[in-house]
């Protein structure tokens, strides 16, 4: 690919984007705003030119709101994530594959480093250096198809397989919530054990079904499901994992997840979108704390979204790319959502999502015994409740983003969403009378299939 | 050499919807059920008629179920929902109550599904992943509990463990008379198919019990008097099928009647509509959480994810049971979506392959637009197999 056809940084912003703050990583270590806008603008070019994409519609293509300094500075902790994943493991962090739609407390509280299917893919992706967008896209196709070759054609997910089985990367533990929101989940899990990697070590931690936050011996399986996990990534790490560690863990994952609700309500509050669909998602997202595989990393950026994005609504600051009034959407289902350019070009864009937001504004108490209380908050993912108790929430969160419609989106094979994707419409249309649209999307190539995007236009136009 | 005692089986299979509508006029309930852990004892002793509702092989009703959950459920699952929606089948209609099981997702997602579009009463029972956990094991027995108490409200009653033991002991001589009478059909000179035998199990499902086992025993008592010895043993001329893999329902005949129609002899299977859940069943105490663990620690059910290969022990299973009714291939059966045995499938068959034992896989759906197909590759896979054993036995000789 060559240099001119990769997008670049304008020059003149240089100087206030250095003198914004800094990232303060876990280790103690930080990344001043020099240091990012270098490696933004000189090494990564070079290293990862198909992040440089002028491609409009390409999945993971970068934000261009170059004035919201946390943009930059996501794209700068992804494209690092080899760089910085391969340090903490150097220094004794153990690396452990959790899924979307998890809180990831536990892990970091036994000096573990918790990190799900798109972050271990950045992970694995950063290891391929010099390639260009069609060159990413087949290699990582390749290594997909291997992995569909070893579990089932039938799939929608492959926990890792193709990085951690197939593409030698050093993951050291598979150990995600299993039955959360997905019963694949599990069955990826055990596909790990016929793989060629007999190092990493496996685990389910074991989600309860049904009123599973009322029932407290529940709460006291999945609590011990906790202990055992904190125990063996312990044992990686070669620490013995107090409560405490826990509960210190907790208070600072539930600051990430008190800025992101802070956030939230700011950009919801606001006449004119302050940012555009992309980067309220990914701000909103580091309040998992997991997106970045280091969470003091998240928090920095979190703390400085909140100020810009609190200024922006003040000064009523449109995001660039948005029309005037554009059509508000809410996003239900796992593991696929739409292309967020694609969406604002038709004059809509995307308010809010139902899957990780369920967890990350799930706050967990920190008085009292840390794994009852995390278990107990886990359980009551609103999300993972009844059909009837998952609408009432969801329509809560309609409300208070002002969304004029809802898209549930779920991915070919995948058998859980979709069972409930009907349900959960219909009791949304039932009880605010909001038009919903319910798309199966197959994953495929890194850009949305132009059948889908006609069917979300038509759904946009008509609303 | 016919069974005559089948035959009334075949009739007391007609007659029971009726009987069960008379029944339920007189004031019981029926308790339909369905999963892979559902402890049937419990709902027994407290005085319901449980049957089981596992039903397939009608593709109409996988579409219409597939409108309420979706087209990405395992076709059996969808049939259920269509069935509920339809409300045609002469069992469902007869159903008060349904107990369903977390033990494969789909099954509870389809719970939902019917609770809400079907506004039916349905009780489920949550099931843990990390079944072979102590941990695990105190949280399905408390699950047991929880469930009992529902069934309790509902009812009338509390449950009395001196029912649930005479529950268990009915139900333990319902096992072990159907693994005596399974052992006849894999028997040189058989005077029981495979196929009848599978009838006979699945007719558990729907029958009175203890009117079930009076006519086991008859049979029983019938193949003990035709073959007083039965041996399994190969007999050159068989292609002897087992078939593994997702469950095969009642109205789904379409894997089997090609397998016989080629010329196969099916002599084992490790299903769960088959003997498997009727194997190595041992309640080691009278008391809900009891019963329940007996279900749990049985041969774990391929939605249960095990971690470790070596050890697993659905695997384990498999090996006894292909050795103990000498099977020749195996037909590894996956049904649309059945994501716990479509993810196991090539493992599987690397597992069987190490013994050098010939696996076919066959994924299919209840259409009939895969049948000329599929008979094609069995009819190409039992060849292969004689001509396998033909060359053993010239060897041998
Ligand atoms: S697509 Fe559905 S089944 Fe697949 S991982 Fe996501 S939630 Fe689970
Ligand atoms: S085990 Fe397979 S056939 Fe049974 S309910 Fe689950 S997905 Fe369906």
């Amino acid at each position: 690919m060559a240099t001119t056809d990769l997008y670049e940084y304008p020059q003149e912003l240089r100087e206030e984007f250095e003198a914004t703050e800094a990232i303060q990583f876990r280790d103690g270590s930080q990344a001043t705003g020099a240091d990012i806008w270098h490696y933004m603008t000189e090494v990564a070019p070079k290293k990862y030119p198909y992040a440089y994409t002028q491609r409009k519609y390409v999945d993971g293509r970068m934000s261009r709101d170059i004035h919201l300094p946390s943009a930059i500075k996501h794209n700068y902790l992804l494209l690092t994530m080899n760089d910085r994943i391969n340090k903490s493991r150097e220094n004794g962090s153990p690396v452990i594959f959790v899924q979307g739609g998890q809180s990831v407390d536990p892990y970091y509280a036994a000096g573990g480093i918790a990190l799900r299917p798109a972050s271990v893919g950045m992970w694995s992706r950063g290891r391929h250096e010099g390639l260009g967008l069609n060159e990413e896209v087949v290699r990582r196709h390749k290594q997909k198809e291997k992995a569909y070759h070893a579990i089932s054609f039938e799939a929608c997910q492959t926990a890792g397989y193709e990085s951690i089985q197939e593409g030698g990367l050093p993951v050291d533990m598979v150990a995600p919530f299993t039955c959360l929101r997905c019963s694949d989940i599990s069955y990826g899990v055990e596909a790990h054990r016929h793989g060629p990697n007999k190092t990493v070590k496996l685990m389910n931690i074991d989600y309860p079904m049904r009123h599973q936050a009322d029932k407290q011996w529940a709460v006291e399986y999945f609590s011990d499901n906790l202990r055992r996990l904190t125990r063996e990534i312990g044992k990686i790490a070669g620490r013995e994992v107090t409560d405490d560690d826990l509960s210190k863990e907790i208070r600072l994952h539930n600051e990430g997840r008190r800025l992101a609700i802070d956030i939230a309500e700011l950009w919801w509050s606001a006449d004119v979108p302050p940012t555009n669909g992309l980067d309220r998602r990914h701000i909103l997202q580091m309040g998992g704390m997991e997106i970045h595989g280091d969470p003091s990393a998240s928090l920095t950026i979190l703390r400085e979204s909140k100020a810009y994005i609190s200024e922006r609504v003040k000064n009523g600051i449109k995001a660039e790319g948005v029309v005037d009034k554009p059509v508000r959407l809410f996003i239900c289902g796992s593991c696929v959502r739409p292309n967020d350019f694609r969406i604002e070009e038709a004059g809509a864009i995307i308010v809010g999502n139902d899957n990780h937001w369920s967890d990350i504004c799930t706050l967990v108490k920190e008085e009292g015994d840390p794994y009852q209380n995390l278990a107990h908050a886990i359980l009551s993912y609103p999300y993972e409740q009844s059909v009837e108790l998952r609408a009432a929430w969801t329509i809560e969160q309609l409300k208070k983003s002002g969304a004029d419609g809802v898209l549930f989106l779920y991915q070919w094979g995948c058998n859980t969403q979709s069972a409930v994707a009907r349900m959960l419409c219909d009791t949304i249309k039932r009880d605010t009378g909001l038009p919903t649209m319910i798309i199966e999307q197959h994953e495929g190539g890194s850009e949305q299939s132009e059948q889908l995007l006609n069917r979300i236009n038509a759904f946009i136009e008509m609303i | 050499m016919a069974i005559k005692t089948l035959e009334v089986i075949r009739k007391r299979l007609e007659e029971r919807p009726a009987e069960l509508k008379k029944l339920r006029e007189n004031g019981q309930k029926v308790v339909g059920w369905t999963g892979y852990n559902v402890p049937e004892e419990i709902i027994h002793a407290l005085g319901f008629i449980p049957i089981r509702i596992a039903i397939g092989g009608d593709d109409r009703l996988v579409e219409v179920g597939g409108r309420y959950a979706s087209s990405k459920n395992c076709v059996f699952i969808r049939e259920i929902v269509g069935a509920f929606s339809e409300n045609e089948d002469p069992f469902i209609q007869q159903t008060d109550i349904l107990a369903f099981d977390a033990t494969c997702l789909q099954n509870f997602r389809a719970a939902e599904v019917i609770e809400y579009y079907f506004k039916k009463d349905v009780i489920v029972l949550g099931v843990p992943r990390n079944f072979y956990w102590e941990e695990g094991k105190e949280y399905f027995g408390k699950e047991a509990d929880e469930f009992t108490r529902l069934l309790e409200e509902r009812a009338g009653v509390s449950l009395d463990l001196a029912k649930l033991g005479e529950s268990v002991a009915l139900y333990n001589d319902i096992r072990k008379t159907l693994k005596s009478i399974y052992s006849f059909q894999a028997a040189k000179d058989n005077v029981i198919s495979w196929v009848e035998v599978f009838d006979l199990i699945q007719a558990v499902d729907l029958l009175d019990k203890k009117e079930y086992l009076a006519l086991l025993h008859q049979t029983l008592a019938e193949l003990q008097e035709l073959q007083h010895n039965p041996v399994i043993e190969v007999d050159g001329n068989d292609a002897r099928i087992f078939i593994s893999g997702s469950l095969i329902p009642r109205g789904d005949r379409k894997l089997i009647n090609i397998i016989t129609s080629v010329g196969g002899r099916i002599v084992g299977d490790d299903i769960w509509t088959g003997i498997l859940p009727h194997l190595d069943l041992d309640i080691k105490e009278i008391s809900p959480a009891g019963v329940a663990l007996g279900y749990l620690n049985r041969t774990p059910h391929a939605a249960l994810p095990y971690l470790d290969l070596e050890s697993d022990r659905r695997l384990k299973k498999l090996h006894e049971l292909l050795a103990e009714f000498k099977a020749q291939g195996v037909i590894y059966h996956t049904l649309r979506y059945c994501d716990p045995f479509t993810f196991k499938a090539k493992e599987t068959k690397d597992v069987l392959a190490k013994s050098a034992i010939p696996v076919l896989e066959i994924h299919t759906e209840y259409a009939g637009s895969d049948y000329e197909a599929l008979r094609t590759r069995l009819e190409a896979f039992v060849e292969m197999i004689k001509i396998k054993a033909e060359s053993a036995a010239e060897v041998t000789v």
